[in-house]
């Protein structure tokens, strides 16, 4: 990959895109102070979906997924469907009853349910874990596309493009700039989808809707080049694709980012019909994503090179490899390169901004400096996004997996911890902190176990795979949950009689 | 029932008054549409392939796609927004709006579209 080469023209839309933010941002901030007074911040039905889709919409959905198609194929569907299938589990489990706690955060919400400063505290460190895992991923697809642009190895590629996060971070806080996420989808699902219609034109297939059109490419490769596809289950089981789908769904259900999108909208059946739209925006592209890793395996075919097997690297920039093998023009590729870069920018700036904010509120001031003023609290967390900023890259360094991989180890710890924190906290007013705490940790312990005692352990990393432990961890936990509130005293009346009259519409008798 | 400690009761498996029981029906109804599909194309295309390995190579393919494509990577998706939209209506029927606007307590105002 360091070739050396400078991509001019793809590099030049990068910057033309992030100028277009940044511009509309600040004509954004204007324009709020003037005409929220009276038009509120009511976006629509369809401004919230698209606000909920580009909140969601990271490199694991851009350039990931392809590349998962592309190594392992239909197994990478187990993604396609536990990415969309969460926010099922989201709409009709939580999103209703979240907002009638009126909390913003995971941890607030956590720290007010279970009256525990411990069970918060506890939270809001996993929520740090979340956010700098996930944030790998990010980082990973961030230097992928920098060593392309500049034409630099992937060691010195992390650095740089850390370095212009962060100022881009930086820079947009100075300046006030607010996200304009309509724009952002808009531009993300251009960048996704048009180079993929002009691809699937280019072969002759059906190019107004290439979601299906790719079809024939999986013919091809059958047939000429006996490439099998049509084996779904010849190299995985149906309980680890089950495993790994299940695990995205209840991550999905348990992503603290994710969660805290329905509290900003002002009205709940707007927030409902939001998620509907929202999850239709994220379908478009997963509907698209796995045409990538399949037309990428036809060009290759077609090309006589040889079938990668096991290159991570060469799979994750797979979007980029069709586009270039399939003889589109740079400026196509440029603006894969754009939606790849804005996506994973987006979603890393608003993840590092929340685990500061976490740190600097949920832990700053009751771990370290209990009597800290405002003013210490802000300069911890730029001190934080600095320090968590430095982690991630140096994680990224080495990356574990392939970047989807990684971000389905974040779902997976969401999915164990947060996720049964939420369902239970919800749905049975009798669950206690003790309970929430042991699960929490229980759910950790889980996530990790394969890591730590896969190897003298086969059965546990059979059962808890690192990218997919929450199938059976989540409602591991949600047993030990139930079993240590019952053996410790029920939570406080109050709290009981709010989750089942104001979260629930609950008589009293 | 436990009149000493009435809230201890309820849980999603327990619902109680009409509102919250109703939810629940319909919750649950959302969640095995929910559940079915996404096990039950798997066995399928399990067995499928298990049984008619031949026939899912060649024969199962729509418009250019294996069945089990359609059926995880395009129908699935769909099905989860069909179910997310008969919740949503459903929702909208039984719920009074008065009774939505008095739980409009400490929304965030003015900063939607903010990070």
């Amino acid at each position: 990959m360091a070739d050396g080469i400078i991509q001019l023209v793809p590099l030049a839309i990068v910057a033309g895109m992030f100028a277009l933010f940044l511009l509309s941002g600040l004509r954004n901030r204007i324009r709020q102070s003037s005409e929220y007074r009276f038009k509120g911040a009511y976006a629509g039905r369809i401004g919230i979906g698209a606000g909920i889709a580009s909140n969601w919409m990271s490199a694991a959905s851009f350039l990931g997924l392809a590349g998962v198609f592309y190594l392992k194929g239909y197994f990478a569907m187990a993604y396609v469907v536990g990415w969309t299938g969460g926010y099922v589990l989201l709409l009709v489990l939580m999103a209703n009853q979240i907002r009638r706690f009126g909390k913003y955060t995971a941890p607030d919400f956590v720290g007010f349910r279970y009256e525990s400063g411990a069970a918060r505290t506890i939270a809001a460190l996993i929520s740090i874990i979340i956010t700098i895992i996930y944030c790998v991923a990010q980082f990973r697809g961030i230097a992928l596309l920098v060593s392309w642009l500049f034409g630099i190895d992937y060691i010195p590629a992390v650095a740089i493009g850390t370095s212009l996060l962060v100022s881009h971070v930086v820079v947009s806080g100075a300046m006030g700039v607010v996200r304009n996420q309509k724009l952002q989808y808009f531009v993300l699902i251009t960048t996704f989808i048009l180079p993929l219609m002009l691809l699937t034109r280019k072969l002759g297939y059906f190019w107004i809707l290439p979601q299906f059109g790719y079809g024939a490419a999986i013919g091809e490769l059958q047939q000429q080049f006996g490439f099998n596809w049509s084996e779904p289950f010849a190299d995985t089981t149906p309980f680890q694709w089950l495993a790994l789908c299940f695990t995205l769904m209840f991550g999905t259900a348990g992503l603290p980012h994710v969660l805290s999108r329905f509290y900003m909208v002002p009205n709940i059946r707007d927030a409902r019909w939001g998620v509907a739209w929202g999850l239709f925006f994220i379908a478009l592209i997963y509907w698209s994503a796995p045409a990538y890793g399949v037309l990428a395996r036809l060009f290759e075919a077609r090309n006589g090179l040889a079938l990668n097997a096991g290159s991570a690297d060469a799979a994750d920039m797979i979007v980029l490899s069709a586009a270039g093998l399939g003889g589109l023009p740079i400026w196509a590729v440029g603006l894969l390169v754009a939606g790849g870069m804005s996506a994973a920018f987006s979603t890393s700036a608003g993840l590092l901004m929340a685990g500061s904010a976490s740190f600097s509120f949920d832990i700053y001031p009751r771990l370290i400096r209990p009597n800290a003023s405002e003013g210490d609290k802000v300069f911890a967390a730029k001190g934080f996004l600095l320090i968590m900023a430095a982690g991630v890259m140096v994680l990224a360094f080495k990356p574990w997996g392939m970047i989807a991989e990684i971000a389905a180890l974040a779902f997976a710890i969401a999915g164990n911890t947060i996720f049964p924190a939420f369902l239970l906290g919800i749905w049975w007013p009798r669950a206690n902190a003790t309970g929430v705490i042991c699960g929490m940790l229980t759910g950790l312990l889980i996530s990790f176990s394969s890591l730590f005692v896969g190897g003298s352990l086969p059965i546990i990393s059979q059962l808890f795979p690192l990218t997919s432990s929450a199938c059976i961890g989540a409602p591991l936990v949600m047993i030990v949950m139930v079993v240590t509130s019952f053996l410790t005293s029920p939570p406080s009346a109050a709290i009981r009689h709010f989750v089942s009259r104001n979260v629930h519409d609950c008589p009293e008798n | 029932m436990d009149q000493s400690s009435p809230h201890n009761d309820l849980s999603f498996f327990k619902p109680r008054g009409t509102t919250m029981r109703n939810e629940v029906r319909v919750i649950k109804l959302v969640l095995s549409g929910w559940f079915i599909a996404i096990v039950g194309f798997q066995f399928f295309a399990y067995l499928m392939e298990v049984n008619y390995s031949e026939l899912l190579l060649t024969n199962f393919i729509f418009i250019n796609l294996p069945i089990q494509f359609w059926l995880s990577g395009q129908l699935l998706p769909l099905w989860f927004i069909v179910l997310c939209v008969l919740y949503n209506l459903w929702m909208d029927r039984h719920t009074t709006e008065s009774n939505e606007e008095s739980l409009r307590f400490r929304v965030r105002s003015a900063d939607g579209e903010d990070e």
